[in-house]
């Protein structure tokens, strides 16, 4: 009997140490540090945090239907739409936020897709179906819900933008959500 | 003779253990399984919720000008008064968010397109231990009872003896069992 209230105690302690290791590091972070920056000016500070902790308001526009880990941020219209990506701490965003408006701080991230990038994503998406969900082109640039042709469309408008950038590679840009808050 | 006396309890024992242990999570799995399944194909359009469709038609903006007031007599033509959450708007488009889905109105028509949704509680809840969206300790549970699976199927080989056995019916039924899948691998990929 005894012996099998400390097998449940200790199967408690170890959930319970599991379950809060939210980060105090990160807590500090978030602060000590925080910037702001909103939907409609995100892309053109989007580059001066690139890594670093930031807060974001926006309206919930679409959540990810394959495991809640992205959302959508817009803010009055849709014309500039910010992608938010679960952290470690979030287990994710339900379709319930659409239409909420939420407090997101997370880490600023940068993505970048030059010519070589585009190729290989162009060569998985014409392989057989067995071979899409297994690429490693399906993440920020590309979404689960396309079809193929809708992706490689995709492919050559950034071929299109690239060229017309005149550099060698586009910026994509998201946040890494440490925690996000619901305010309505 | 004794020694494979000894090796049957123990394989019998491992596999009812296991088997209780389990039971839960095989049947978290198989439910959650069937909705992923069916949602990857395509029959089902959210994993988490069933969703309705439907259009009707409302009246434009007066002057082209979205308000509250607007968007208050839509919402009543919807029969939606009360789940309002937000709205946003282009030029175009007009897309209010409810608790219980959306209407996205086409400013130019007038014509709407209504998405109701219902939280599937309790598979809402198993699909998210099925996508590991937990991560930390779970990631390893999950793992303990993958390995608990190839178990309980190993040991379940070795659970009867005699013509049902390994060596009779059970031969067969194994054999099947993994040709099955292989067809599938041949013809479709």
């Amino acid at each position: 009997m005894v012996k099998r209230h400390i097998l449940f105690a200790v199967l408690l302690l170890f959930f319970a140490i599991a379950c809060n290791q939210i980060t105090k590091e990160t807590a500090h972070q978030i602060a000590s540090d925080t910037g702001k920056i909103t939907v409609a000016t995100f892309l053109a500070n989007a580059p001066n945090w690139i890594n670093k902790i930031i807060m974001i308001e926006g309206t919930v526009s679409h959540t990810c239907k394959h495991g809640g880990k992205r959302m959508f941020l817009v803010d009055g219209n849709d014309s500039v739409s910010v992608e938010i990506t679960t952290g470690p701490d979030i287990v994710k965003f339900d379709e319930a936020l659409v239409g909420s408006r939420v407090k997101v701080f997370g880490i600023l991230k940068e993505e970048r897709i030059d010519e070589k990038y585009l190729s290989e994503w162009e060569n998985e998406i014409k392989k057989p179906q067995a071979n899409h969900d297994v690429g490693v082109h399906t993440g920020a640039k590309g979404h689960m819900d396309q079809t193929a042709q809708d992706v490689l469309d995709q492919i050559a408008a950034y071929r299109q933008d690239l060229k017309s950038s005149g550099k060698d590679h586009l910026s994509f840009f998201s946040i890494e959500a440490v925690k996000f808050e619901e305010l309505n | 003779m004794i020694l494979r006396r000894k090796l049957q309890r123990w394989n019998n024992s491992l596999h009812r253990d296991l088997g209780y242990l389990f039971f839960g999570m095989t049947i978290i799995y198989s439910l959650s399984g069937v909705i992923l399944n069916h949602f990857k194909s395509g029959d089902l359009k959210h994993p988490d919720y069933s969703k309705s469709y439907w259009e009707f038609e409302v009246a434009l903006p007066p002057g082209g000008k979205v308000d509250q007031a607007y968007i208050d007599n839509v919402l009543v033509v919807a029969d939606e008064k009360g789940n309002y959450k937000s709205h946003i708007y282009s030029d175009s488009s007009l897309r209010i968010y409810l608790t219980t889905g959306s209407i996205t109105i086409d400013l130019h028509s007038g014509s709407a397109f209504q998405e109701k949704k219902k939280p599937l509680y309790v598979i809402k809840e198993f699909n998210l231990l099925h996508y590991n969206n937990i991560k930390k300790l779970y990631t390893w549970y999950s793992d303990i009872y993958a390995v608990a699976l190839i178990l309980l199927a190993l040991t379940g080989l070795f659970i009867l003896r005699g013509k049902n056995g390994i060596l009779g019916r059970g031969a067969w039924l194994t054999v099947l069992g993994i040709i099955i899948p292989a067809l599938f691998l041949l013809f479709y990929t």
